[in-house]
């Protein structure tokens, strides 16, 4: 984050000043790096942030427990959260949905985008498990409803129930949905639904930190050679290409 | 899997939630199955209801004791289910009388049940049928006051509810205000997502129309809580931007001084048009919004065809296959940017989306079809457009005449308001209109026992006669009939009188065989005009009576003495004459209709003239208008100066009067070119487009070359 102001606080100096390309020294660079003062409780809230909202609820609780900062939900929810998009992940999709409801009845009722994908989902599975009859009831009793009621759903119903057509699904040009990324899609549309019901936000703070660092780095590549940081992961400074 | 039908059968599950013997697991099995069924499900919903199963719900939860948490939340969230977004539940849920039983969950020391009772009761709380809550009464104040300081999200979003829906009185406004209510919402603008949703809807309800809550609401502390919802127009959830700019258009609306800022405005306009994109309910909404922002309201039309609205909006229309709640609200808001500014309507045409609209005429939904008629409406006061005979057409015209038959009457009043503006056609095509069935019609739909469909059935009448060649006239004519027009005339409903005036009007317009028309059977037409002059006390059924009798007056000798005569209808009666009311009016545009009569009547060049003339001065009307050569309105001079000229002649050519009446002929007076005048004061545009542009329809004075 330090740095990030730091780059920000750059650009605006060479913007005002001449055009030429201005070499930033590493020792220059540090020392601006060490003037920035960010508050612990800050980075630890950013860490909490990105904990909670991508479910790692253990690690939240040793978290809480070392650092002493409070998460704003309650933990709890995450534990259910997680077990739901867990069942998405697993194609356990009815049980996924009982949990929802469970959770808050509201989300489902009033989010009919996301009740008709894991309906959908739910069929998904029938076919992929070679029930056919079962997935051409389900999909009369439960899709064919939903798809009167609003066309996009009709046709993406359309596009499911093309699966059954082919015996052999790598030849099937609608085969990804039965991928599990679309698994993963699914699941990640409950995960969003379920935070948005917390009233938290559908994701972490952290990653778009670090894109608006990227960004800025990107900025500040055509004016200044600076100590860039290419690796995001160990964040190591590099020496200025000069 | 559990999906095979025998266990899931409905009525399986119902008897197992019925019986009395069954354990408490076994009810709280089947409450969660069947709350897992209808969840997000209308068709298995319905279902449900029909088979009974909400006074079952009912009966368990009114039988469950307050410990028993999970059985309570079960049934609260089944019945909440049953009420969310569906009418027919709603009205179930009240119906099996789960109100108090819900409201009894919100005391319970299990925060669960509280989230349960408070979301169900929600959910009931965002349908109409709803109870009314009584704000004046000093208990359910407190009450309300209660719900809104709990610390659990759901119970404060049930206050905010509430009030969203049963807040519609200034009184209760105020009310709410004063007991503090305001000021809690605009603390909860700081909460939560879900409070600060809930309390953007409700200060737009406790602020709506009411200047003196909307002061309160922007003045304190630097205007905090105003620049706390401009900051949410911003927000990163499309829901919340969109309550937020509703909040501002309510203020906006309310009192027009607020939010003078340009670049508020601009603001407002550019977040909803982008809102339009959010494929949800967000979207569906942001265009009544929009609408709501710029009707009525020029200035912002012009800033929302700045911002591209007519071609974005266009966009979505082309992408077809809309919902009909998109649907509709795209096709108002085209309506309301094209109500006013042509160069919108220009926009509109270019973009070749006509297509699109017909299609709409034809919707399954009834508020779609409405909607494409006010779209087509307000197209349609393009003169430009109309002039050319571009809306004259089958595609149009047909679609358009079979919604006249349309089972609601806003349909066919919207139908009424676009056939209105289309059949003033200046080209030779208004049989196409006749052709497919439209006067018949018409006609049917002026002898309804609804004014609103009378009064717009006669006035697409009206138009349909503006400058209609003879054969048309004669068609409408015998379709209409003398004692139907003449009954209009004299319709209870002072506006429908207007309009069948201005029909008349136009009807006697143009060749001089045209005015026979109000002569036949016993002249009951002329009759009936009179009788109204005489008798009303409305300014619009006196201008457009007096034109009558003004275009009647232009035709022969016999013509123009049957006007005397409904002039003056007790001869050597010492009544003041009407006209002498008329001519002192307030009303210039009543001034200006009563002296064209009088100048008509005295031109010179007919034998009766001097006659009539004679017979002007002595009821006291030449002198009344001797009084008016300084009239403060230009028109009304004018043409109080032609007659004082006429008079001039009399006195001063008096013995040469018999000489042929083509010596008399005045070219400056005859060859007046009324329609050219008629037609700049179209071009010229107007604030009330409707009504003037329909009134401005009609020629208003009328002179024949003899």
């Amino acid at each position: 984050m330090s740095l990030f102001c730091i780059v920000i606080r750059e650009l605006e100096e060479i913007e005002s000043m001449a055009s030429s390309k201005k070499v930033i020294t590493r020792e220059e660079w540090e020392r601006k790096l060490n003037d920035v003062k960010i508050r612990k409780e800050d980075m630890n809230k950013l860490v909490m942030n990105f904990l909670v909202t991508e479910g790692y609820v253990d690690a939240a609780e040793k978290f809480r427990m070392e650092s002493g900062t409070e998460p704003d939900i309650d933990l709890a929810t995450i534990t259910d959260r997680m077990a739901v998009k867990k069942a998405v992940q697993c194609g356990n999709v009815e049980d996924a949905i009982e949990k929802v409801n469970d959770l808050n009845p509201e989300i489902l009722d009033t989010n009919p985008q996301l009740f008709f994908h894991l309906q959908q989902q739910r069929l998904i599975e029938l076919i992929r498990n070679g029930k056919v009859d079962e997935a051409l009831e389900f999909a009369q009793e439960e899709l064919a409803p939903r798809g009167e009621e609003n066309q996009s759903f009709l046709e993406e119903l359309e596009k499911t129930v093309a699966l059954l057509a082919f015996e052999d699904f790598s030849n099937c040009p609608v085969g990804e949905l039965l991928d599990i990324s679309q698994r993963l899609k699914t699941a990640s549309e409950v995960n969003a639904a379920i935070l948005t019901s917390q009233s938290h936000e559908k994701d972490p703070k952290l990653p778009s930190l670090l894109k608006m660092l990227i960004w800025a780095q990107n900025q500040l590549d055509d004016k200044a050679a600076y100590p860039r940081i290419n690796d995001l992961s160990t964040a190591r400074l590099e020496d200025p290409a000069v | 899997m559990p999906t095979s039908a025998s266990t899931h059968r409905p009525e399986d599950l119902l008897t197992r939630l019925r019986s009395a013997n069954a354990d408490a697991d076994a009810k709280l099995k089947a409450l969660r199955e069947v709350k897992n069924q209808i969840i997000g499900n209308r068709t298995k919903k319905l279902s449900y209801i029909k088979l009974g199963a909400v006074p079952a719900v009912v009966s368990v939860i009114a039988a469950t004791a307050d410990d028993c948490s999970s059985v309570l939340v079960q049934s609260a969230a089944a019945i909440g289910s049953f009420a969310c977004g569906f009418e027919a539940g709603v009205q179930a849920v009240l119906r099996a009388g789960a109100f108090p039983h819900l409201l009894r969950l919100l005391s319970n020391s299990n925060g669960k049940v509280v989230d349960a009772g408070a979301r169900s009761l929600r959910m009931i709380y965002q349908s109409k049928l709803a109870p009314k809550y009584d704000f004046l009464q000093e208990k359910n104040m407190e009450f309300l006051l209660s719900l809104l300081n709990s610390e659990n999200e759901n119970v404060t979003g049930l206050g905010a509810s509430i009030i969203t829906h049963s807040c519609e009185t200034s009184a209760e406004q105020n009310a709410l205000c004063d007991a503090g209510v305001l000021k809690k919402l605009i603390g909860l603008l700081q909460g939560s997502l879900s409070q600060r949703d809930a309390s953007l809807e409700s200060i737009a309800t406790v602020i709506k129309s009411n200047p003196e809550v909307v002061s309160k609401f922007v003045g304190p502390e630097n205007g905090r809580a105003l620049s706390a919802v401009t900051e949410l127009t911003k927000d990163r959830y499309p829901r919340t931007r969109l309550l937020a700019c509703m909040c501002l258009i309510v203020v906006r609306n309310t009192s027009p001084g607020c939010l003078q800022d340009l670049a508020i405005r601009t603001k407002l306009i550019l977040i909803l048009l982008e809102l339009l994109d959010d494929p949800g309910q967000v979207g569906d909404e942001a265009s009544f919004a929009l609408s709501s922002l710029i009707a009525e309201k020029e200035d912002l039309q012009k800033l929302a065809f700045e911002g591209n609205a007519i071609d974005k909006l266009c966009n979505h229309l082309q992408k077809g296959s809309l919902q009909a709640k998109r649907f509709q609200g795209i096709l108002l808001a085209l309506a309301d940017l094209c109500s006013k500014l042509e160069n919108c309507r220009s926009r509109f045409l270019a973009l070749q989306v006509m297509n699109s609209v017909i299609d709409a005429l034809t919707h399954d939904s009834g508020e779609v079809r409405a909607a494409a008629c006010i779209c087509l409406r307000s197209v349609s006061r393009s003169v430009k457009n109309l002039s050319a005979g571009n809306f004259m057409n089958e595609t149009v015209v047909i679609p358009l005449v079979q919604l006249l038959s349309d089972t609601s009457t806003s349909v066919q009043v919207a139908a009424l308001g676009a056939i209105s503006n289309i059949v003033v056609d200046f080209t030779t095509r208004k049989s196409i209109f006749m052709q497919c069935g439209g006067v018949k019609q018409l006609v049917q739909l002026s002898k309804s026992m609804d004014p609103t469909i009378r009064l717009n059935s006669v006035w697409g009448l009206r138009n349909l006669m503006f400058l209609a060649d003879n054969r048309c006239k004669e068609g409408i004519f015998l379709e209409l009939t003398a004692s139907l027009l003449a009954s209009l005339i004299c319709d209870p409903e002072p506006s429908v009188q207007v309009q069948a005036l201005g029909l008349v009007c136009n009807l006697v317009d143009g060749c001089i065989n045209s005015v026979e028309y109000v002569f036949v059977e016993d002249s009951i037409i002329l009759q009936a005009v009179g009788k109204q002059l005489q008798s009303t006390l409305k300014a619009e059924v006196g201008i457009q009576g007096m034109y009558v009798l003004s275009n009647v007056a232009t035709g022969n000798e016999f013509h123009k003495e049957a006007v005397m005569h409904q002039l003056f209808p007790q001869a050597g009666n010492s009544t003041q004459p009407i006209i002498i009311k008329f001519l002192q009016s307030n009303d210039s545009r009543l001034r200006t209709a009563a002296v064209w009569t009088v100048l008509n009547l005295t031109f010179p060049g007919s034998l009766g003239a001097y006659g009539r003339f004679v017979k002007l001065c002595s009821a006291g009307i030449l002198s009344q208008i001797k009084n008016m050569a300084n009239d403060p309105c230009l028109d009304v001079k004018l043409r109080v100066r032609t007659v004082l000229g006429q008079s001039l002649t009399f006195d001063i050519i008096h013995p040469f009067l018999r000489r042929p009446a083509t010596t008399w002929y005045n070219p400056l007076i005859s060859v007046f070119p009324f329609r050219a005048v008629v037609w700049l004061a179209r071009q010229m545009g107007t604030d009330d487009q409707v009504q003037k542009s329909r009134t401005m329809m009609q020629p208003t004075f009328l002179f024949l070359v003899f």
